[in-house]
C-alpha cells in the first residue's frame, strides 16, 4: 500500500516535470547534471559528496579536480594518488561487486563504460545509486570524462582546467627531434602476440613523444598479430609495460630472434603505473616515454 | 593411391604456407629469407605435426572409448594444461621454455590422475569411468584455473586464456624438434595396436576372444593418445576440433580399418591445420585469426557435407 503511494506520487512528479518541461520552464535550483557516454542523463540534487571510483583513472582524474576527499570507495587497481590507498577498495572495477559498492552509501558511482558495467549500473540505479558510465579508451576522452566529473563534484572550474590541459596536450602537434621518427610496437603479450592499435591512448602518447607505432593501421585498441608481421614492419623498439627492466621471457626464444629488435635487445620497459592507463599524467608519461627513446641504446 | 593424393595435398599446403604470408615478401627474396626459414616453416612444419597428432589421438580414443563423442582433449587435459600455464605464469618460472613445460606438466598430471580413476575398483579403464573421470578432472582443473585468474593481481595472468586458445604463435625449429624427437614413440605404438583397435569395436568380451590383449591394449592406447596430446597442446595450445572430427571424416571417406585410419588421420590432420593457420595468418592481415576459429569454419561445412552424403546412401 505504501509502495503503492509513493509510487503514484512518483508519477504525479513525472508528470508535473512533464508539464514544466512541455512549458519550457526549467525546474528550479537543478542540481548538476550531465550527459554520460551510455546516452543516459545524470542529475543529481547536490554535488556529489560519496562517491565510489570504478576505474584507476577516474580515481585519478577526482583527485587531480580536488575531489579526492570525496571517495568512499575505489578498486583494488587504484593506486595513484598514494592517498587513494587510504579510500576502503571494493575490489574489481569490470565488473564490480554491485553489493560491496552499494555497501559504501555512494550517492555516485562512476563507471568504465563496457557491456558488463551498464548492468551493473542498472542494478545499482535501481537501488537508488545514482551512476555515470563514461569511455575512456583514447587520450581525447580524458577531457570530456574530467569535465563532467568536475560538474558532478561541483568542482566545474577544476574539471575545466584539468580539461584545458588534456585538451592542449592531445591537440599538440606531435613534435619529432628528428626527420624520421623512431618506430615502437607496444606488446601486450607474447603467445599469441597482442599489440597495441590506434584505439588506445598508447597510440597517442608515442605520438605525443615523437615515436611512430608501427601498427596505427589497426583501428582497435589491441590485436593480436603474427611475429612475421612484426618483424616485416621492423619496429626501432619494442615497448613493453613492465616495473622491471628484466627482458621478457620470450627474448631468448628463436621465432622471436627474427625480430631485429628483440635480437638487439631494443626494449623500452614502461612502468605499470604511469604507462597502464590514461589520465591527468599523460604529459608525465609523453616526457617518460621521450626520455627512454633517447637514452634506450 | 589415396596416400599418394593425400601426399600431395599435404605438399601443396606446406608450399601454400611458406609462399604466402602478411609479410609480402617477393618471391626472389624468399630463399634467403629469415621470415620464411626461422618463422614460416618451422610454424608449418609444426601445425602439421600437431594436426597429425591430434587427429591419431583422436581416432585412438574415440576406438578407445567406443564413443563418437571423444576428442583428444576431453579426458581432462586441456583442463590440466591450462593450470599448468597458469601456474607459470603467476609463480614467474624463469626461462623461455617454462610456460609450454608447466603446461606439459600438467596435463600429464591431469591424464594420471583420470587414469588412476579408471582403475579404481578394478574398472580396467571402464570408459564410462574414463569419461566422466576426464570431464570431471578437467572441470576441477579449469575451477582452479578460473578462480587463480580472476583473484590475481596480475593482468598478465588474464593473457594466459588467449595461450590456451591454441596457435602457432610460438613454433620454431626447437619446437619442430621437440615434436619430431617425441611423437614418433606414441605414433608407433598406436599405429601398432591398429589390429586390436578394430577388434575392440567389437565389444571388450569379443575383442578378448579374438586374441587381443584388452586390458594391456586400452592401457597402452590411452598413456599413448594423452601423451602425444599433451605433447601437442605443450607445443600449440588447445586446439579444438580436429581431433573430433578428423577421425569421423577419414572413417566416412576411407572406412573403419585402423590400419588405414591411423595414417589417413595423422595426414588429414595435418594437412587440416596447416591450411588453417595460413589462412589465420593471412586474411585479416596484419592482424591475425585464432586458428582454433579457422579449423571449425574450414572442417565443419566439409563434415556436414559428407555426414549428408553419408546418411542419404
Amino acid at each position: 500500500m505504501r509502495r503503492w503511494t509513493v509510487r503514484t506520487h512518483l508519477a504525479g512528479l513525472v508528470a508535473l516535470a512533464a508539464v514544466a518541461c512541455a512549458r519550457g520552464e526549467h525546474a528550479p535550483a537543478a542540481g548538476p547534471a550531465v550527459t554520460d557516454d551510455a546516452g543516459r542523463r545524470v542529475a543529481l540534487a547536490v554535488p556529489a559528496r560519496r562517491i565510489v571510483s570504478l576505474l584507476p583513472s577516474f580515481t585519478e582524474i577526482l583527485f587531480a579536480i580536488g575531489a579526492g576527499h570525496r571517495l568512499v570507495g575505489r578498486t583494488a587497481w587504484c593506486d595513484y594518488p598514494p592517498a587513494a590507498l587510504a579510500v576502503p577498495s571494493v575490489g574489481d572495477g569490470i565488473p564490480p561487486n554491485v553489493e560491496a559498492v552499494a555497501a559504501r552509501r555512494p550517492d555516485l558511482v562512476v563507471l568504465y563504460r563496457s557491456g558488463q558495467n551498464a548492468t551493473a549500473a542498472e542494478q545499482l540505479e535501481r537501488l537508488g545509486i545514482r551512476t555515470v558510465l563514461l569511455d575512456l579508451n583514447r587520450l581525447e576522452e580524458l577531457a570530456p570524462a574530467a569535465r563532467r566529473l568536475g560538474v558532478l563534484t561541483g568542482r566545474t572550474a577544476a574539471g575545466d582546467s584539468l580539461a584545458r590541459a588534456m585538451d592542449s596536450l592531445v591537440s599538440q602537434s606531435p613534435q619529432s627531434p628528428t626527420p624520421s621518427p623512431e618506430s615502437l610496437v607496444f606488446l601486450v603479450w607474447d603467445n599469441p602476440p597482442i599489440v597495441i592499435g590506434a584505439g588506445s591512448y598508447l597510440d597517442r602518447l608515442a605520438g605525443l613523444a615523437g615515436a611512430r607505432n608501427v601498427f596505427h593501421d589497426i583501428a582497435a585498441p589491441s590485436a593480436q598479430v603474427s611475429i612475421e608481421t612484426i618483424a616485416a614492419r621492423n619496429p626501432d623498439f619494442i615497448a613493453v609495460l613492465s616495473d622491471t627492466a628484466a627482458p621478457p621471457r620470450y627474448a631468448g626464444r628463436p621465432e622471436w630472434r627474427v625480430v631485429p629488435a628483440v635480437r638487439k635487445r631494443r626494449f623500452l620497459f614502461l612502468p605499470g603505473g604511469l604507462f597502464g592507463r590514461p589520465g591527468p599524467r599523460a604529459r608525465e608519461a609523453v616526457r617518460e616515454l621521450r626520455r627512454r627513446l633517447e637514452t634506450t641504446p | 593411391m589415396k596416400y599418394v593424393v593425400l601426399a600431395g595435398a599435404a605438399l601443396a599446403t606446406l608450399a601454400a604456407a611458406l609462399l604466402v604470408g602478411p609479410a609480402n615478401l617477393p618471391l626472389a627474396d624468399l630463399p634467403g629469407s629469415a621470415i620464411v626459414w626461422q618463422l614460416r616453416l618451422p610454424r608449418a612444419v609444426l601445425a602439421f605435426l600437431v594436426g597429425g597428432a591430434l587427429g591419431v589421438a583422436g581416432t585412438s580414443l574415440q576406438a578407445l572409448v567406443r564413443n563418437p563423442l571423444a576428442d583428444p582433449f576431453l579426458l581432462g587435459l586441456s583442463g590440466g594444461a591450462g593450470l599448468g600455464a597458469v601456474a607459470a605464469i603467476a609463480l614467474h618460472l624463469p626461462g623461455p621454455w617454462a610456460l609450454p613445460l608447466a603446461a606439459f606438466v600438467g596435463a600429464v598430471g591431469a591424464m594420471a590422475l583420470v587414469y588412476r580413476l579408471g582403475l579404481m575398483g578394478g574398472a580396467e579403464l571402464d570408459p564410462r569411468i574414463l569419461l566422466l573421470g576426464g570431464v570431471a578432472v578437467g572441470a576441477f582443473a579449469a575451477a582452479i584455473t578460473t578462480a587463480l585468474v580472476s583473484l590475481a593481481q596480475a593482468t598478465e595472468l588474464r593473457n594466459a586464456f588467449l595461450w590456451l586458445w591454441g596457435g602457432f604463435s610460438g613454433a620454431s625449429w626447437t619446437t619442430v624438434l621437440v615434436m619430431l624427437a617425441y611423437a614418433p614413440l606414441p605414433l608407433g605404438v598406436l599405429v601398432a595396436s591398429a589390429r586390436p583397435l578394430d577388434l575392440l569395436a567389437l565389444g571388450e568380451e569379443p575383442a578378448q576372444y579374438l586374441g587381443a590383449d584388452v586390458r594391456r591394449l586400452k592401457r597402452v592406447v590411452y598413456l599413448a593418445a594423452s601423451l602425444l596430446t599433451a605433447a601437442a597442446v605443450a607445443v600449440a595450445g588447445v586446439i579444438g576440433f580436429v581431433g573430433l572430427v578428423v577421425p569421423h571424416l577419414c572413417r566416412l571417406v576411407w572406412g573403419r580399418l585402423h590400419r588405414t585410419l591411423l595414417p589417413t588421420a595423422f595426414l588429414t590432420g595435418g594437412i587440416l591445420l596447416a591450411a588453417a593457420d595460413t589462412l589465420a595468418r593471412t586474411v585479416v592481415a596484419p592482424r591475425e585469426l585464432p586458428v582454433g576459429i579457422v579449423t571449425a569454419l574450414l572442417g565443419v561445412p566439409v563434415f556436414a557435407f559428407l555426414l549428408r552424403r553419408w546418411t542419404v546412401s
